[in-house]
């Protein structure tokens, strides 16, 4: 699937053996090429396109605590082998070791039926065009239409002193929708997005009507939405965009570098029971097709599906080469980076929960009052507190064990730990969304999903005091 | 990235190549005859980021990003690609890539690329020597020196990351309509998390420094702040729920500024996505309110001579004594607009990776008179607002809604009190406008959310949801 790409592999070896001979515990050179292509619909008009051309390389050199690391634009042999000369630089103790370079075979999963670049820049358009006209014929309330569709191919060669040399080759299709509704003087904005590492099968096998009316209902439902309510209460998370939960209240922490630093409030916790028995969650990044997947993350350690919490008890953290090592702790493939101008990390995935038993609807007949949120736009946690704040785009009330009455301007507050606790009852319908995840200044796609899930008690900031 | 003032005295590119005006003349000599306008955004840059962890160096990055943006623009269509490469094959072949991708989008006849103009702004100090001739120790040092003064303050247990960074950038942008100007400039700044604790309770806060070279930072100033603001969070929870009037630190301001601003945009107004159409001329805000767009101000970091279309930067009067005065435009919102109304020199891409849109450049509310210690004096009972989260999904400019959450100190008896957390501030922004009450004297500029000068504001009439 690479052959043909990349650099020789006896470049690589000879930067490797260059950037180590003044002593070194590690050293690595991540290639890049990357290209991609946008569109955006804006007032009923293909309003921009543009793609470009990314490529590069960047060493890095680990010695003691100390990371080094730089990066070239070029892939010239001249260039990279300057970058290594550079970074090596230091009081030397004699060269670092180096294993032979040997191929790990890419878990070549990602099936394109369609290659993006193989689609007409001009049927990109079209789609576009067709989800506005769907979006506005769900009612004359729908005052303004964005729909974006980007595609990017993303093709990495990870070497390093230990002897990996991987290569993977990732495609990624997304089409998103935001949705303006206006009723007296009220907006409101219905979101809805569509993607997967995989090809432009995607859009061709989806139903572009039913997504566009997803987004415009959600717009003029919240129309006519009362003021939220504040204070605590009973919350039933939905499936799909409510996943946002595990990944910013629970998932951020269990990244290994808080973790090496004492800064997590899961730290020292692993073996202890976080949650009810009947709950497991995963990062997975092995499993085809959803957004965070790759065969390798940007390390080159294979990906996998890490159970991160196993029937309730915290079982894992997600690791990078760099703080598994520090923390004695296997490698679960979450080393990764927005690209080959960047550190790798340690990232999530896709992470979700695993399903339950029971229908979202009989979850939802068995809960006598509670807030709904059925949509979260987003949220931010402070991984050392595990105070999290999500604020919801689309959320009711339950009363009587029935989705009662919409309601509007509500952000769910709480902690990280004490959220995975109350979790009561999970049903079984797993939905797992795109997103961008960023930290340290980087952005990555991750997944983020769960079913339909309740939290026994969990504090609503509204605008109803 | 911003830039300097336009060529003359600062061709002083310290790495020996050629300058980037020159490349852009050279790839706009060698483009083939179109029958639309070209314009090419070249980039080039140097970066250094250190991290510091627990008194030793825990990263060192060091890159040389580069690139070229070209839009492409015939009969109201654009089309924009763009090269990491710099090389002439690489440039041919984005050329194309731009003029193809023109070809499918719809026109819209006020989309075109700007005149050149008579003349350009003399903003002085935007690149200084400091960044590119101070030894990597002295900056290694700087980080190092931040950490440290927390790490001596009581109850910090850590300093999660310490980190100096720099930039120096050069832009250049050429078009076919005759538009030539380039510019460069310097920045740097030092910023830490600092970690207190005391028993099973922990808070974290934040300090920093800019500057155009390292000498410029007060990294021990910035060390001091993050572990005093930590420290006073110490055993910090949720307070009652009610209507409170609230005092927003600059930070968490500078924040609230930016997300207005953004509504300004002529951009969001024109496209229906501000809670400001139909407003202008209106008041929109108490009349003690006066927030400008200042792209020239010689401290501002996101100054320049010109913006990233090549308009000339100016100062934008937004909201005058409460009335909203005008909004924030570039070329092709400015024609959109009509009756002969110019762009404001507010184009802005993040990189040459982005065709230019609209945005705000630095952002100044003018000031109040008195201290800190006195607003809250004045205020008497409130909450003092030091940090919020969830604002980039709890803040709406479209529909105005604003909800988040927060953390701080009540004000009790006209001064500090209680660190609170784990409670949210919910409002409109528009109410939040007219509702400010008071504002303190303690003008700083702010490195996030764009860059902002702004003092701490009192809003009166603020729902908040705690216990």
């Amino acid at each position: 699937m690479t052959a043909g790409w990349g650099l020789d592999p006896d470049l690589l070896d000879r930067a490797l053996e260059r950037v180590l001979r003044r002593g070194g515990d590690f050293a690595e050179v991540f290639v890049e090429g990357k290209s991609s292509l946008s569109l955006r619909l804006e007032e009923a008009r293909v309003e921009s396109v543009s793609s470009g051309e990314d490529r590069g390389a960047s060493i890095r050199l680990v010695r003691g605590d100390r990371t080094s690391f730089g990066y070239t634009d070029s892939l010239a042999e001249e260039d990279l082998l300057r970058l290594a000369e550079e970074l090596s630089a230091g009081s030397g103790d004699g060269p670092g070791s180096l294993r032979k370079l040997e191929a790990r075979r890419g878990v070549s999963f990602v099936v394109v039926h369609t290659e993006p670049s193989d689609v007409e820049t001009t049927a990109k358009a079209a789609v576009l065009r067709q989800v506005d006209e769907a979006a506005r014929a769900v009612s004359g309330e729908v005052r303004q239409v964005a729909c974006g569709y980007s595609e990017s191919r993303q093709r990495v060669q990870i070497a390093n002193s230990e002897g990996t040399l991987a290569e993977d080759d990732r495609t990624r299709v997304v089409l998103s929708l935001t949705v303006v509704a206006q009723r007296d003087g009220v907006i409101q904005t219905g979101y809805e997005t569509l993607a997967q590492h995989g090809g432009y099968e995607l859009i061709e096998n989806a139903d572009l009507g039913a997504f566009a009316q997803k987004a415009a209902n959600k717009a003029i439902t919240m129309l006519g939405a009362r003021p939220a309510p504040t204070g605590r209460m009973p919350v039933v998370l939905a499936n799909g965009f409510g996943g946002v939960l595990f990944h910013e209240a629970c998932g951020h922490g269990l990244e290994a570098d808080f973790i090496v630093k004492r800064t997590s409030i899961w730290q020292g916790r692993q073996g202890e029971r976080v949650a009810e028995p009947f709950v497991t969650a995963y990062d997975d990044g092995a499993t085809p097709g959803m957004w965070g997947s790759a065969a390798f993350d940007d390390e080159g350690t294979p990906s996998e599906r890490t159970p991160v919490v196993e029937h309730g008890i915290l079982t894992s953290y997600l690791t990078d080469i760099l703080r598994g090592r520090r923390l004695g702790q296997r490698l679960t493939g979450n080393g990764r980076r927005q690209s080959f101008r960047h550190l790798p990390y340690p990232r999530m995935t896709n992470t979700y929960f695993a399903p339950g038993k029971i229908t979202a609807e009989a979850l939802i007949e068995s809960t006598p009052r509670a807030f709904y949120a059925k949509s979260l736009s987003g949220g931010q946690v402070d991984p050392a507190t595990g105070d999290f704040v999500f604020g919801v785009s689309e959320g009711y009330l339950i009363e009587d064990g029935k989705i009662g009455p919409a309601v509007k301007g509500a952000t769910l507050i709480g902690n990280g730990a004490e959220v995975l606790s109350a979790i009561d009852a999970i049903a079984d319908d797993l939905d797992v969304k795109a997103g961008m995840c960023g930290k340290e200044g980087q952005s990555v796609p991750v997944g983020t999903g769960q079913p339909t899930l309740r939290l026994r008690e969990l504090t609503v900031g509204g605008t109803s005091v | 990235m911003s830039r300097g003032g336009p060529g003359q005295g600062q061709q002083g590119t310290s790495n020996g190549s050629p300058s980037l005006l020159s490349l852009g003349r050279r790839f706009l000599a060698a483009t083939p005859a179109l029958p639309g306008e070209v314009e090419l955004y070249l980039e080039r840059s140097r970066t250094t980021s250190i991290k510091v962890y627990a008194r030793q160096v825990e990263s060192l990055v060091t890159g040389a990003p580069s690139g070229v943006g070209v839009r492409y623009v015939l009969d109201g269509r654009q089309g924009y690609a763009y090269t990491a490469d710099l090389g002439d094959e690489a440039f041919r072949r984005t050329l194309d890539r731009a003029v193809a991708n023109a070809e499918a989008t719809d026109p819209d006849p006020h989309v075109a690329l700007p005149q050149p103009p008579r003349s350009y702004p003399d903003v002085p100090g935007l690149w200084r020597p400091g960044v590119g001739s101070t030894p990597m120790e002295r900056k290694i040092a700087l980080a190092m020196e931040a950490e440290a003064v927390a790490l001596a303050a009581e109850e910090i247990e850590t300093v999660e990351e310490s980190a100096y960074a720099d930039g120096e950038s050069q832009v250049a942008l050429v078009s076919s309509l005759g538009v030539e100007v380039e510019g460069e400039q310097t920045v740097c700044y030092c910023y830490l998390s600092a970690h207190a604790r005391r028993g099973e309770d922990v808070q974290t806060a934040l300090g920093y420094t800019t500057g155009r070279e390292p000498e410029d930072l007060e990294a021990e100033v910035a060390g001091a702040e993050a572990a005093l603001k930590a420290r006073r969070l110490l055993g910090a929870a949720p307070c009652a729920s009610g209507s409170y009037t609230v005092v927003l630190d600059r930070e968490v301001a500078a924040a609230v500024l930016g997300i207005i601003a953004r509504a300004l945009s002529a951009e969001a107004v024109q496209k229906g996505r501000s809670l400001f159409v139909g407003k202008e001329g209106k008041l929109v805000a108490a009349t003690q309110l006066c927030l400008v767009d200042n792209g020239v101000h010689p401290e501002g970091m996101d100054s320049s001579a010109f913006d990233d279309e090549g308009v000339p930067r100016g100062q934008t009067d937004l909201i005058r004594d409460g009335v909203l005065a005008g909004y924030l435009y570039d070329t092709y919102t400015a024609n959109r607009a009509g009756g002969g109304r110019g762009s404001t020199g507010n184009a802005a891409r993040g990189s040459y990776r982005s065709a230019p849109g609209v945005s705000s450049s630095n952002l100044v509310l003018e000031a109040g008179e008195c201290s800190l210690e006195e607003l809250f004096a004045r205020v008497g009972k409130g909450l003092y607002v030091l940090s919020v989260t969830g604002l980039h999904s709890g803040a709406n400019p479209v529909s105005g809604e604003f909800s988040v959450g927060a953390v701080g100190h009540l004000i009790e008896n006209g001064a500090l009190g209680a660190p609170v957390r784990e409670i949210t501030i919910a409002s409109d922004l528009l109410s939040m406008l007219r509702n400010v009450t008071d504002r303190a004297g303690d003008q700083r500029w702010i490195p996030f959310h764009g860059s902002v000068l702004t003092p701490a504001i009192a809003i009166g009439g603020i729902a908040v949801s705690g216990t």
